[in-house]
């Protein structure tokens, strides 16, 4: 059965589950306190993990060399604001963190810290440009202001049917997953060389676990992150960008090294 | 009927049915089945014109793998007996691979059996098979799809694969042998297909090699069966074998002084894949003064831009000697 995601059509007569596993998740049993999206969370993001750059590597651990765009869908406007990328000139303007808003910043090779801000925000900080995302979740309406690097994102979890029985419960294994949207960008780069993204770009990411049981010796229950990410932007590319990206677990926080935004490297 | 009756009736079916909605068994969680387009939106120049030789960036190879790749010699795969040797599982994914999918039902329960893959490079349809079957002895024979088992764990389809024939991870010679194992997690986002690939193999790698690709259905798609049928392209001896004895490659500098990379770097290795090893390279590289090859990646086969016109950049590229041929 095609899961049915709460922006999709229904086919008429269908029962929403989404629906149904949200009386689930949040009926709140006499003398209760109410499910809040951290309590009711299925699958655990908190903590420190680590990104494993397995692809594109030559775009993400170096600055490519002008011009060089493969792999992303740029248009000819894209194509001419990118030829004259200039870092000297973004520094002077006080604009390095360009390459560190949200469509870019879960490429920059590093350390990502998620914790819960309160029961219903995740943060994610990054040690690379030293910024912080806010997952907001239920209702949450984006304050007036300028758009931002890391713009307003609204988050919700994505609950298979399979773990609508064990909803609430403490019992069984927990699946699903995030769904991050984010809008309200300061305009940026997709890639350190300039390559560009506008104001109007809505940028949509799901988060998944998975645990290695097949691995051997150390690496076995190894949990990994996954996140898909769609980047649309109707100024500056011919279609949706779609990539994903790893991260492995790790114990503590360590290996975690802040460094600031840079325009070069 | 009267009213109350018909009104107990239906809400009767709806308590059953939303019972039913949540005690549903987990055999299929998600319908993976149709059409689904690769989107080559990362390394595109690695997984469509293909790769570099000596490009091992990336990849936690130890030093048998180096060497063994290092021999490599392209024109390889001229011979007919190795023209149409099917991409094997730990890098189908990652080549050109639109895909049909389709399940196999049990006869009698109407449950998937299995789900089939179709469409990764020499039809090495792969069959995952859903009925708790377990995996053969050691001792039986190996196949470029390998043999696999699945389970769902919520949403998520997580697919093993054991008995692989030896191989590659990239289509320059970087090998992978027949203990290779591969563990796969298939989530579906709406429209979006996203696979986790996990090879180990105890021969060649030094640690787990993860990375992940992405699909969109695509009601279209035109099917690439890669029919193949073996003919002689070159002349040789009987018996000859393209290859490079140790240390007489050519080409294993090229990509190194192609994008002003350390050497080190391009011969891959598990160092070379976390944050700590970008820091090293801060002070040693310094980027080309311009793009020279494959600088508008994909886009420039589309054709013009129909909105802004056509891309500049694809009068920049330029075939760089030794290039890998793509199979």
């Amino acid at each position: 059965m095609k899961r049915l995601l709460l922006t999709e059509p229904r086919p008429s007569g269908s029962v929403p589950r989404l629906c149904l596993v949200a009386l689930a998740v949040t009926s709140v049993a006499p003398g209760q306190p109410a499910a809040t999206p951290k309590s009711s969370a299925l699958i655990d993001l908190t903590g420190y993990w680590v990104s494993v750059v397995s692809e594109d590597w030559r775009w993400r651990m170096v600055t490519p060399a002008k011009g060089d765009y493969a792999s992303i869908p740029i248009n000819l406007a894209a194509e001419k604001l990118a030829d004259a990328w200039d870092p000297a000139k973004d520094e002077a303007a006080g604009e390095q963190c360009r390459s560190y808003g949200a469509p870019a910043i879960m490429r920059v090779p590093g350390r990502i810290h998620i914790t819960w801000r309160d029961d219903r925000t995740l943060q994610v900080d990054t040690d690379a440009g030293r910024q912080t995302r806010l997952f907001h979740f239920d209702d949450w309406k984006a304050p007036a202001g300028p758009p931002a690097w890391q713009g307003d994102s609204m988050a919700q979890w994505e609950i298979p049917r399979a773990a609508t029985a064990a909803a609430g419960s403490e019992a069984g294994p927990k699946f699903g997953d995030l769904k991050v949207v984010t809008t309200h960008l300061r305009p940026g780069y997709l890639r350190k060389n300039g390559v560009p993204y506008s104001g109007q770009t809505i940028l949509t990411e799901y988060w998944d676990i998975s645990t290695e049981r097949y691995l051997s010796g150390t690496h076995k229950n190894e949990q990994w992150l996954t996140i898909t990410t769609v980047v649309h932007d109707p100024v500056y590319l011919q279609q949706e960008w779609i990539t994903s990206l790893n991260f492995k677990k790790e114990s503590d926080g360590s290996k975690w090294d802040p460094e600031p935004c840079s325009s070069r490297w | 009927m009267n009213y109350k009756t018909a009104r107990f009736q239906v809400a009767r079916v709806l308590l059953i049915s939303i019972g039913l909605s949540i005690a549903a068994p987990a055999w299929a969680e998600v319908d993976l089945s149709g059409e689904w387009a690769d989107k080559y939106h990362e390394d595109w120049p690695e997984r469509l014109p293909g790769p570099d030789i000596g490009d091992y960036i990336g990849l936690p190879l130890n030093a048998s793998a180096r060497s063994k790749a290092d021999s490599w010699e392209s024109s390889v795969q001229t011979l007919p007996e190795r023209q149409c040797i099917p991409h094997p599982r730990p890098y189908s994914l990652r080549g050109p691979a639109d895909l049909h999918i389709w399940p196999e039902p049990d006869p009698v329960t109407g449950r998937p059996l299995a789900w089939k893959i179709f469409g990764t490079f020499g039809r090495a349809t792969q069959t995952i098979w859903m009925d708790g079957r377990p995996h053969p002895s050691k001792y039986a024979p190996h196949t470029f799809a390998g043999f696999s088992t699945g389970i769902w764990e919520g949403d998520m389809l997580t697919i093993y694969t054991t008995h692989i024939k030896m191989g590659y991870l990239r289509r320059n010679g970087v090998p992978s042998s027949d203990q290779a194992t591969v563990t796969e997690h298939w989530v579906r986002h709406g429209d979006i297909l996203t696979v986790t690939t996990v090879v180990e193999d105890p021969v060649y790698l030094t640690e787990p090699l993860v990375h992940s690709d992405n699909w969109r259905l695509d009601l279209h798609l035109q099917r690439f069966a890669t029919p193949c049928e073996p003919v002689v392209e070159v002349a040789r001896k009987p018996g000859a074998v393209p290859h490079y004895l140790p240390g007489t490659n050519p080409f294993l500098n090229e990509v190194s002084t192609t994008y002003n990379l350390p050497l080190e770097a391009v011969r891959g290795g598990a160092e070379t894949m976390y944050p700590e090893y970008r820091k090293k390279l801060k002070d040693k590289y310094v980027a080309p003064a311009k793009c020279i090859r494959y600088c508008c990646g994909w886009i420039n086969l589309l054709g013009p831009d129909s909105v802004t016109g056509k891309l500049e950049c694809d009068g920049s590229e330029a075939k760089a000697p030794g290039e890998a041929k793509a199979p």
